[in-house]
């Protein structure tokens, strides 16, 4: 006979949940968060690229713009139908918060959650021209690929599906960023030194986006299944693969 | 939020001792709304004592087939099993959500694959829904099917299964293995990893598959994908569900209301969370449960704030309190007790909640 208990522990040991009806409570609190968290940030991410279409200096650019902010919004679609199926209004949950609305560029956020909705805090800073937004989107695109394939192994087995479909479409987003950034050092000095100055501004911020070291909640989310590589081993990671970009093409 | 439609009960069929297969006919308006996909649940609701009780039961037909049925194993106190083993009868009225759920692959016609299905005891009725579509549906594909049983008259569908092994000669097999009852060692006892083992290298054949189905108990589950993984297969291609009896569905008793008298403007808070008690004072107004549980460090789970998520639920144990929005709560779990935290001010003295429940 299950109940709670043994749902954690069968969790803890690997196992797999394919339905809300067998989601314990804590559980189910901690899957929401994370596909809240995910939803939002996708939202949030695709509503601030919207204003930077304009902003592409050719079509192709804005073409590769307008299909980043296309599929973010259908990936924080996707999840967002999951997150209903455990009783999230979901038309509703569309219109509860100003997606586009953007904090001073200058204010220090930190890795505090904020109030509002549940975006990752590098998606409250705006965006200032077609270069800050292209490597915005190469830092955040690496570190959304780090972070979702460490998520595709979540104990939900219908998340882990979604992550796992959404994954190459995310890795085509970051790697539209790199043919940008290319573009644009090839475009002259003036422009490499806008784009370096902000890779500069945002490679911290997303940093912030890994979460700190030693995360108590970490430790449960890991016992749930829902998260496997520590904090500090992703970011790690994705350091690796900013510095190496960096290194090839600024 | 929910909806639940009528479904005609056409025909009970008694399948084993304590089992029943219930055949169900939408209305004719709903008809599309109940078409479904292999290895999909229904989640039914019907009211015990005054309270209502929703429970989920995997539909056992094929796709192809035109029908709708659903299998329901009793389960020892399970008071929605028993009642529909025991009382429900043909011309009855049951009220079903539209078909949920994920366990299943998307068919591909032209396909050659290789599927692998693992069912304890009533964990059979997602996968015969997935055998008989996917046999009817990808012509050069099969399916091997180890089903694990207490003993020879537990086993469900077991002439449903002999007729498909005969329909689909050389595309579908099955093993039986069960508690009791068989001669032959390795086909006797329970589904664990060293069975596993076993079977893998004598009789099933692991190796190659494209998709595994388990269904059973938690247990069952967890031998199948360890011995599975030890074997190479990755976890994309393990498919779980957690069979739909493994909550025995006894309705539990609704928190006790305690009204209190309203003496002054704060309140005693005690909130549950991951098994750990924590007191504080908060104001009736002006905070919500979920915002004093923050104020006072309390790592409590929460999205929207808006009531619209539901990721703050939490259920009120003791005490009285009050929500200013609920977009996503349903009048049973409100009944209940459950109450969204980040829109829940107490009304009474003292309140008590808990986020484990």
């Amino acid at each position: 006979m299950s109940d709670d208990t043994s749902l954690m522990e069968y969790l803890a040991k690997g196992g797999k949940l394919s339905s809300p009806d067998n989601a314990p409570s804590r559980y189910r609190a901690e899957l929401m968060r994370q596909m809240a968290s995910f939803v939002d940030s996708e939202m949030a991410g695709a509503a601030g690229f919207a204003d930077c279409i304009n902003n592409g200096p050719g079509i192709t650019e804005r073409i590769a713009a307008s299909r980043i902010v296309l599929e973010k919004f259908d990936h924080a679609k996707r999840v967002l139908k999951l997150m209903g199926e455990f009783g999230a209004n979901i038309e509703r949950y569309e219109i509860i918060h100003p997606w586009a609305a953007r904090v001073g560029r200058e204010e220090d956020l930190g890795a505090k959650r904020q109030a509002g909705d549940m975006r990752l805090n590098v998606f409250h800073y705006p965006l200032e021209g077609w270069e800050d937004a292209v490597a915005m989107n190469v830092l955040m695109g690496y570190a959304t690929i780090i972070q979702l394939a460490d998520l595709s192994n979540s104990s939900y087995q219908p998340l882990a599906e979604a992550f796992h479909d959404i994954l190459p479409s995310e890795r085509r987003h970051a790697e539209l960023g790199e043919e940008g950034v290319v573009k644009i050092v090839k475009s002259g000095r003036a422009a490499r030194e806008r784009i370096a100055v902000s890779f500069d501004y945002w490679r911290p911020r997303a940093a912030a986006s890994f979460g700190g070291a030693g995360s108590p909640r970490f430790d449960l989310l890991r016992k749930m299944g829902l998260r496997h590589e520590s904090n500090r081993a992703l970011r790690d990671a994705w350091e690796n693969k900013i510095d190496r970009f960096i290194a090839a093409t600024l | 939020m929910a909806q639940f439609y009528p479904l005609r009960v056409t025909d009970i069929k008694q399948e084993t001792r304590d089992s029943v297969v219930v055949t169900l006919e939408p209305s004719p308006k709903h008809k599309e709304d109940f078409s479904f996909i292999q290895g999909q649940y229904l989640t039914f609701r019907h009211t015990f004592e005054g309270e209502e009780l929703r429970r989920s039961y995997s539909i056992c037909a094929g796709r192809d087939e035109g029908v709708l049925r659903i299998g329901i194993k009793k389960v020892e106190d399970g008071w929605f099993s028993s009642w529909a083993n025991e009382e429900l009868k043909t011309g009855d009225t049951l009220e079903a959500m539209k078909p949920m759920g994920n366990f299943h692959a998307p068919l591909r016609p032209n396909a050659a694959h290789r599927y692998l299905g693992f069912a304890g005891g009533s964990g059979i009725t997602p996968l015969i829904s997935i055998i008989r579509t996917v046999l009817a549906a990808e012509p050069q594909s099969t399916f091997s099917l180890v089903y694990a049983n207490r003993s020879a008259n537990s086993i469900m569908f077991r002439e449903e299964l002999e007729d498909l092994k005969n329909a689909y000669m050389g595309r579908f097999n099955i093993t039986h293995i069960l508690e009791s009852e068989s001669d032959i060692d390795l086909f006797s006892g329970r589904l664990t990893r060293e069975k596993c083992d076993a079977l893998f290298g004598r009789w099933v054949n692991v190796d190659g598959a494209d998709l595994v189905f388990i269904c059973g108990p938690e247990l069952m589950m967890l031998a199948v994908a360890d011995a599975l993984k030890a074997r190479g297969l990755d976890d994309s291609r393990i498919k779980f569900e957690l069979f739909a009896s493994a909550h025995p569905g006894k309705a539990k008793k609704s928190a006790a209301s305690i009204r209190g008298a309203a003496s002054d403007e704060t309140c005693s808070a005690t909130v549950i969370l991951d098994g750990v008690r924590r007191e504080f004072k908060m104001p009736k107004q002006g905070q919500s449960v979920l915002e004093a549980a923050l104020a006072a460090d309390l790592d409590a789970p929460f999205a929207c704030q808006a009531g619209v998520c539901s990721t703050c639920r939490a259920k009120i144990i003791e005490g009285e309190a009050e929500m200013e929005a609920n977009y996503a709560l349903e009048d049973y779990e409100v009944e209940r007790g459950y109450v969204l935290t980040c829109q829940c001010h107490p009304l009474s003295d003292k309140i008590v909640i808990d986020y484990d429940q």
